[in-house]
């Protein structure tokens, strides 16, 4: 699976969010390649262009200009080339009608952005370290929002 | 049943003067038959006078022809033959006349007849001593021998009126005593009939006088009826009508003029007279609805606006009901109509009302939910931080500014939970409530396992009854036991283990009728016993209000929401929570839910 550099995207229109998540994929220890887009408009543009190199992992933020997390979702899930990219939500809010809602549309996995740096830093280990294929066939609404143990 | 009664009343009062006039006309009869009796009695009196006088002329006839023969004989003196021969002649009158009288007397006429004999045999003798007696043909044997034939006959004659007037007088006994046979019992009888004619007349005027009587307080009531029922009417903004279908006649209750806006009669009511006030655009309902009530007899509740002569709108609303006296003959509508215009325009106002406070209320819960979700942002970015100074950057700044650091670190968490909690108390209101068949045991053991840390820490005994199997919003009563049984551990002695348990009954709510619904028989009272520190009654009402605390948020952490968020699930639930403690002897938590 790590073949080369895990190529990861984020899209958050949050500049501190964007900070917070680089130095924290800084500090782990697996090569990894992280790039930011700061909206929903420009996401759906990335991933669409036709040279694209879809990246392994996509963060989604909920809560963006634009267009939203959940419009990206719905989108990305229609678009043929699109629809096997892994996509973990990545949100300040953790109501049900978020979750049940992206879990719906086919979200692969809910992380509820955490106040605490080293908690992020283990969240995101989880999540690049996880077995998408075992993850992803037993997927249901109890495992769907990642908690760590 | 009045009514019955009054029917029987006079139904009897007929019969009774029926009787009375049948008692009159046979008392009447009767004196009638009395009087024709006693005329006919006299006059057979006077008849059988008439018959005696008339014998009795005869026999003085019969006896002046033998007196004038008498002295012819003496005398030969032609003068006395004079009465002889009128006598004659007084006879035959007599007898005729007797003929007469004796016509209906059947055996008087065969005695007239023997009568009529012995009278004629004696005018021979009288003829034969006539001729015996003269100088011509005299002869004194033949003489004598006629004179004695002559006394004979005479007696016989006498014998046989003596005979007639025994018989007569006879008759006249049998009928004296036939007669006074029936007149004996008459008074009687008539006195006692009219007796009962006359009590018959006192029971019916008895009777009269009742029913008049009843009818007074009947007319009395009424009255009384008729003026509550106008009062009711002006009071009550309503008017009632009748409608005589067969004769299409139309009469409106005073107030129904009022309500149109005019004095009472001011005008006579007909058919089309009330579509004049009916408003334009509903006339068409009006007109359908008279149809309506021509077809079937009825008129089934109808909403119209009606412009008074002033030009005010009315709202009215009426409703008519067919008058069934007898089935057959049903042909009077009665109809209420009511002047609703204060109610519609209450309602109109108060549906505004609900509107508005419908937006305001889901623009404060999507506020409430809003605010918090936006305001974790800026906190949650103030802890990251803070999480991310190290020990080093601590140890660059002073004394002084590490202790800021730290309180800055400690507001951040308070405003987290509060945060937190404010969330939650929101979506107790907000999300949407899946009433499922759930066991509350279940939910019992999922709150320890949420609280397990804590009641580890704390060497906490927790037991329970057992409990029902509910229709509730689980995650909710979850919630519910998870908020109650930390709210036992948060406020347990220092030096005392803490032991909650957990009581269920089921109850009537009519032994509770102040707190619970009474629609609701059966409840589920559900204890939460401690033996924490428990709180002054006084503060019983005031924990489970929104931000209200007991204790300094110093010694014991907490935001004042986890009550009010217990208060709220159990609204939802149409049930009702209490808090009965002391200080110093722990609390109990009762939860009342519907079965």
């Amino acid at each position: 699976m790590q073949k080369d550099a895990l190529h990861i995207l984020l899209a958050d229109d949050d500049e501190d969010d964007r900070l917070f998540f680089k130095d924290a994929f800084d500090d782990i220890k697996v090569q990894t390649k992280v790039d930011f887009v700061h909206d929903g408009l420009q996401l759906m543009e990335h991933l669409n262009q036709p040279d694209v190199v879809l990246p392994d992992v996509l963060f989604l933020d909920l809560n963006m200009p634009k267009k939203t997390g959940k419009e990206c979702l719905i989108e990305i899930k229609k678009t043929p080339h699109l629809r096997d990219l892994i996509i973990a939500i990545y949100s300040t809010s953790s109501s049900d009608e978020d979750i049940e809602d992206t879990f719906v549309q086919g979200a692969n996995i809910y992380i509820k952005k955490p106040s605490d740096f080293n908690t992020l830093k283990k969240l995101i280990n989880e999540v690049i370290t996880l077995n998408w294929h075992y993850h992803t066939s037993g997927l249901n609404r109890d495992n769907f929002l990642l908690s760590l143990k | 049943m009045r009514r019955i009664f009054n029917f029987n009343s006079s139904n009897l009062l007929r019969v009774i003067f029926v009787i009375a006039v049948f008692i009159l006309l046979f008392i009447s009869s009767i004196s009638y038959k009395h009087n024709r009796d006693t005329h006919e009695s006299s006059q057979l009196l006077l008849h059988t006078f008439e018959i005696n006088i008339e014998l009795e002329r005869l026999i003085s006839s019969i006896k002046d022809a033998e007196i004038g023969q008498n002295g012819y004989i003496i005398t030969h003196n032609e003068r006395y033959l004079t009465p002889y021969e009128f006598s004659r002649d007084k006879v035959n009158r007599s007898f005729v006349e007797l003929n007469k009288l004796t016509a209906e007397r059947k055996g008087q006429q065969k005695n007239l007849k023997q009568l009529f004999l012995l009278i004629n045999k004696r005018y021979q003798c009288l003829e034969e001593a006539l001729k015996y007696s003269n100088s011509d043909s005299y002869n004194k044997e033949k003489l004598e021998n006629a004179l004695q034939r002559g006394r004979v006959l005479m007696a016989n004659i006498r014998a046989q009126v003596d005979n007639m007037k025994e018989r007569e007088k006879q008759f006249l006994q049998e009928r004296q005593a036939n007669y006074d046979n029936e007149i004996s019992l008459t008074p009687l009888f008539t006195v006692s009939v009219f007796l009962v004619a006359l009590i018959l007349i006192i029971l019916s005027y008895r009777q009269i006088s009742k029913d008049i009587e009843r009818l007074k307080i009947t007319n009395k009531k009424l009255l009384i009826s008729t003026k509550l029922m106008d009062e009711a009417e002006m009071i009550g903004n309503f008017s009632t009508w009748q409608w005589d279908l067969q004769q299409d006649k139309i009469h409106y209750s005073d107030n129904q003029f009022r309500l149109l806006g005019f004095s009472p009669d001011a005008f006579v009511p007909e058919r089309g007279t009330f579509l004049n006030f009916v408003h334009p655009d509903d006339k068409e309902t009006l007109v359908n609805s008279m149809q309506t009530i021509k077809e079937q007899k009825k008129l089934p509740l109808i909403y119209y606006r009606i412009v008074r002569q002033d030009g005010s709108i009315r709202h009215f609303k009426s409703i008519g009901k067919l008058l069934v006296e007898n089935e057959e003959n049903a042909h009077i509508i009665l109809g209420i109509s009511f002047d609703v215009t204060d109610e519609y325009e209450q309602n109109i106002e108060l549906s505004q009302r609900n509107k508005e406070l419908e937006i305001s209320n889901q623009e404060l819960a999507s506020f409430n939910h809003v605010a918090s979700h936006d305001l974790q942002e800026p906190l949650r970015k103030i802890q990251t931080f803070i999480s991310r100074f190290s020990e080093d950057d601590k140890k660059a700044i002073s004394v002084r500014g590490r202790e800021y650091f730290e309180k800055i670190d400690a507001s951040s968490k308070r405003m987290r939970v509060l945060i937190d909690d404010l969330l939650l108390f929101s979506r107790t209101n907000t999300t949407k409530k899946e009433v499922v068949k759930a066991n509350l045991n279940d939910l019992f053991q999922n709150a320890k396992t949420e609280l397990n840390e804590v009641i580890t820490e704390k060497k906490a005994e927790i037991n329970s009854e057992k409990l029902p199997k509910l229709n509730v919003i689980p995650y909710q009563i979850e919630q519910l036991f998870i908020n109650l049984i930390g709210n036992s551990l948060k406020y347990s002695l220092d030096n005392l283990a803490p032991i909650i348990h957990i009581g269920c009954v089921k109850v009537l709510s009519k032994n509770y009728p102040d707190v619970l619904n009474q629609n609701v028989k059966k409840y589920y009272k559900i204890t939460f016993q401690d033996n924490g520190m428990g709180f002054d009654p006084q503060f019983k009402h005031s924990i489970f209000v929104l931000f209200k605390r007991l204790h300094s948020k110093n010694d014991y952490p907490g935001t004042g929401i986890g009550l009010a968020i217990c208060k709220k699930i159990v609204d939802n639930h149409n049930g009702f929570i209490t808090a009965d403690s002391n200080p110093g002897e722990g609390a109990v938590f009762t939860v009342f839910l519907p079965e």
